[in-house]
């Protein structure tokens, strides 16, 4: 009996492993080549540097790797997934993706393996890949990297930077020229730098049109805690605060958090009867989230578009084209790596204003702070 | 009016607190403290608590030590999706029971059948549960417009809401009522506008499915102390070998608290996700199973001791996420507190007792005298400050059941 029980017990802690192992995706192949792999064969970059002298080499090798949160995320994510598959269309360059396991501490390992299998140019997405990737495009100096949100040191590792203030600073004025309570309201994710620019910018924006507009600014978390990137229960409760004391129109850069503060702008405006607005970030999201719930969708105004795409096609084009420069890219409203969409239709009528301001951050007559 | 007296005399503990919060909030910065906004929003957070730390309750009390609640919740808040996005949202709420429920039975046939460590069992159940709503997800809704690998799609329709009618403005067939509660909040009448709120945020835009969690908290107390069964089960968590003795199948006992267990755990993680986004995203318990276990060991394993811990977590979370200004009201409620028990320690001559509070009572108050703003990981840390205080000074004598934890084997005398 007790033998017969024990096996029992094989069974089911296998059936688990077996479970648990299942839910890291399609990479998990991958990722157990390079444990087996003994380190000594890190430093051999050699197949990598003739793919990248021979112009005529068969097909160039893109690898992107995506941060925490995955496919899917209708955020930034999703948005270097596309500036990858414009890429493979564009020029017909090889390409792998490979997302992180759950927390993410996988991703030196990743980008390694990237390296090993020969990839010319290598993307992390994410700012927090930054000591992993200086690491690694140290132990390969002939592959190309790129970062997003981030800048680090080696010479052949790009960083794709995004001046999301002057997007911020744009959606700030639309809002400032929509609200009728003179009440906005801001939420961040979590309490750092990279959101900092978010607020700062949009705050800027607001009160270049009318700096009497009382602005509510709250964060879903503080670091160490980054659970304010994913809790659409708290994004709602801090909407419907906001709402409730006023505002009229909010602005969030929190990733999933957003998801609630538009389902709070829904459920107020059913039942006050008068309509309040919640503007989207880094993708535009009248389409993705307005898509995939359709309730929010004609409560989404504008959405400060980030388009991490463009600077993934650009590092794709120039790597092919042997244009690649490491150090910082910077994408802004001039580039057009940044920019407000329109959407929806709600901001038409007051167009003219916002591209004028754009004009004024184009010609350096306004300069967008970026920092607290 | 001896008795009001009585009441006064022993309760003063609580009733200070309370009548401070009162007082402060009458200021205009400070309003959020008692306004009706705070505490539905306090409401809604602290269900998912409620109802893991009810879940927590019945697998305690049979004895079995069950830290995977927040992996159960995950199966919740995936299976309720799944259920909701197949059968509408009343399939959600049945389906995140049972798929709870299940990762309940896998922890039950560990410890019970096969006396495997909780502890052990538990965090292999929190484990597995992350792999699994991802695997399950992968698996249930590739290709499916706006799914992926960590997010459902959308479930359509929702679980209703309702106001009282009269009270708080609720609907009479197509005729609406005024809003009685609201109109005397508005009024600002001092102690008797703040109960109104109190009311009105209990009583306005509830969900059905927050109706159906807070009638769990009397069925738990009927069940566990007014039914044999519910002897049973606790029997079996105080000394099993002898409830074997009289006759009571232990096991069976066991596995009953421990899949009850995680059908309510499953129940938050559907409540995550039904009265949240309405779908399901990876991560979004966010350790709420945890702070369920924690509002269990602050109810001393009793369901209105649990609702308590719930109800107080979730009005700081609250206030917290509503306004920081009423955050620093709370700071003077403390202080004020913090230097009548020292008055209270003097005139009872507890000179080390008289020195602590008072110390850390004038500390209190000088911070908020000497500052405009609270720092601000201060506010965010406000929820579990709160709930640490009130513990500490409450004066209750915890008991858990004598034989949680330990792993029972039949026929052994233990």
């Amino acid at each position: 009996m007790t033998r017969m029980k024990s096996k029992w017990l094989v069974l089911f802690i296998v059936f688990g492993l077996i479970l648990t192992a299942c839910g890291g995706g399609s990479d998990d192949a991958a990722e157990e080549v390079v444990a087996d792999e003994p380190a000594e064969t890190l430093d051999s970059p050699a197949t990598t540097a003739a793919a990248a002298a021979e112009p005529d080499a068969p097909a160039t090798k893109v690898c992107l790797v995506l941060d925490i949160g995955g496919l899917g995320d209708q955020g930034f994510n999703d948005s270097a997934y596309l500036g990858y598959n414009m890429g493979i269309d564009e020029f017909g360059v090889e390409g792998t993706f490979l997302e992180p396991d759950e927390g993410g501490e996988n991703r030196g390992e990743l980008l390694n393996l990237c390296a090993e299998d020969g990839n010319d140019l290598i993307i992390g997405n994410g700012f927090l890949f930054d000591v992993a990737m200086a690491e690694s495009a140290t132990n390969f100096p002939d592959t190309n990297f790129a970062i997003t949100d981030s800048v680090i040191d080696p010479a052949n590792a790009r960083g794709m930077i995004f001046a999301a203030e002057q997007g911020s600073f744009l959606v700030g004025v639309a809002a400032a020229l929509k609200t009728e309570t003179n009440k906005i309201g801001f939420i961040g994710g979590v309490d750092i730098p990279l959101i900092h620019a978010f607020e700062v910018g949009f705050v800027a924006g607001v009160q270049a049109v009318n700096p009497d507009i009382e602005i509510d600014i709250k964060y879903a978390s503080v670091p160490p805690d980054f659970s304010g990137f994913g809790d659409p229960v708290k994004g709602k409760e801090i909407a419907l605060a906001q709402y409730e004391a006023g505002a009229d129109i909010i602005y969030h850069a929190a990733g999933g958090t957003g998801i609630g503060m538009f389902e709070a702008a829904a459920e107020v405006s059913a039942s006050t009867g008068s309509k309040v607005w919640g503007i989207g970030v880094d993708q535009d999201q009248y389409l993705t989230i307005g898509g995939a719930i359709p309730e929010v969708q004609e409560f989404i105004l504008t959405s400060m578009v980030k388009k991490v795409e463009v600077a993934v096609y650009n590092a794709i084009k120039d790597t092919v084209n042997g244009t690649f420069t490491g150090g910082p890219v910077a994408e802004d409203v001039e580039s057009g790596g940044i920019d407000i969409s329109y959407t929806g239709g709600y901001i038409d009528d007051i167009k003219d204003e916002i591209e004028a301001y754009r004009a004024k951050i184009i010609s350096g007559e306004i300069v967008v702070p970026s920092s607290r | 009016m001896n008795e009001l007296f009585r009441i006064i005399k022993d309760k003063y503990v609580i009733l200070t607190p309370l009548f401070l919060i009162i007082f402060i909030a009458q200021f205009e910065q400070y309003s959020q403290l008692t306004s009706s906004g705070t505490f539905g929003s306090a409401l809604r957070l602290s269900i998912p608590i409620l109802l893991a730390g009810l879940g927590g309750l019945f697998s305690e009390r049979t004895g079995v030590v069950n830290i995977g609640l927040e992996g159960m919740m995950i199966m919740g808040t995936w299976f309720g999706a799944w259920g909701g996005y197949m059968y509408g949202p009343w399939g959600g709420v049945l389906f995140g029971l049972i798929g709870g429920g299940l990762f309940g039975l896998i922890h039950a046939i560990a410890t019970v059948s096969f006396q495997v460590d909780h502890i052990v069992s538990g965090v292999a159940i929190n484990i597995l549960a992350v792999g699994a709503a991802r695997f399950f997800n992968i698996l249930a809704f590739d290709g499916i417009a706006f799914a992926s690998s960590t997010a459902s799609p959308r479930i359509e329709g929702e679980i209703g809401k309702f106001n009282f009618p009269y009270l708080s403005g609720g609907k009479i067939g197509e005729n609406e009522t005024t809003s009685l509660l609201g109109n005397i909040e508005n009024a600002d009448i001092f102690l008797v506008s703040d109960i109104s709120a109190l009311l009105l945020g209990f009583t306005s835009n509830i969900s059905y499915f927050t109706i159906l969690a807070l009638l769990i908290v009397p069925l738990s107390v009927f069940v566990l102390w007014r039914t044999p069964i519910g002897l049973q089960m606790r029997s079996v968590g105080e000394y099993p070998s002898g409830s074997e003795s009289l006759g009571v199948n232990v096991y069976l006992m066991k596995y009953i608290g421990v899949i009850i267990s995680g059908c309510f755990a499953g129940l938050a993680g559907a409540y995550l996700v039904l009265e949240g986004p309405n779908v399901y995203l990876q991560g979004q318990t966010n350790g709420r199973g945890f702070i369920g276990l924690a509002s269990l060991l602050f109810g001393n394993y009793r369901p209105f001791g649990v609702l308590m811990g719930a109800g107080l977590f979730g009005f700081a979370d609250a206030l917290q996420l509503r306004s920081e200004e009423a955050i620093q009201g709370l700071l003077v409620v403390v202080g004020v507190f913090l230097i009548m028990l020292t008055i209270r320690n003097i005139s009872q001559r507890n000179i080390r007792g008289s020195i602590g509070t008072g110390l850390l009572g004038s500390l209190f108050l000088f911070w908020f005298m000497s500052s405009t703003q609270v720092p601000i990981q201060f506010i965010y840390f406000t929820p579990h400050l709160t709930t640490l205080v009130v513990l500490s000074f409450s004066k209750q004598k915890f008991r858990m059941p004598k034989k949680v934890g330990v792993p029972y084997k039949k026929g052994e005398l233990n």
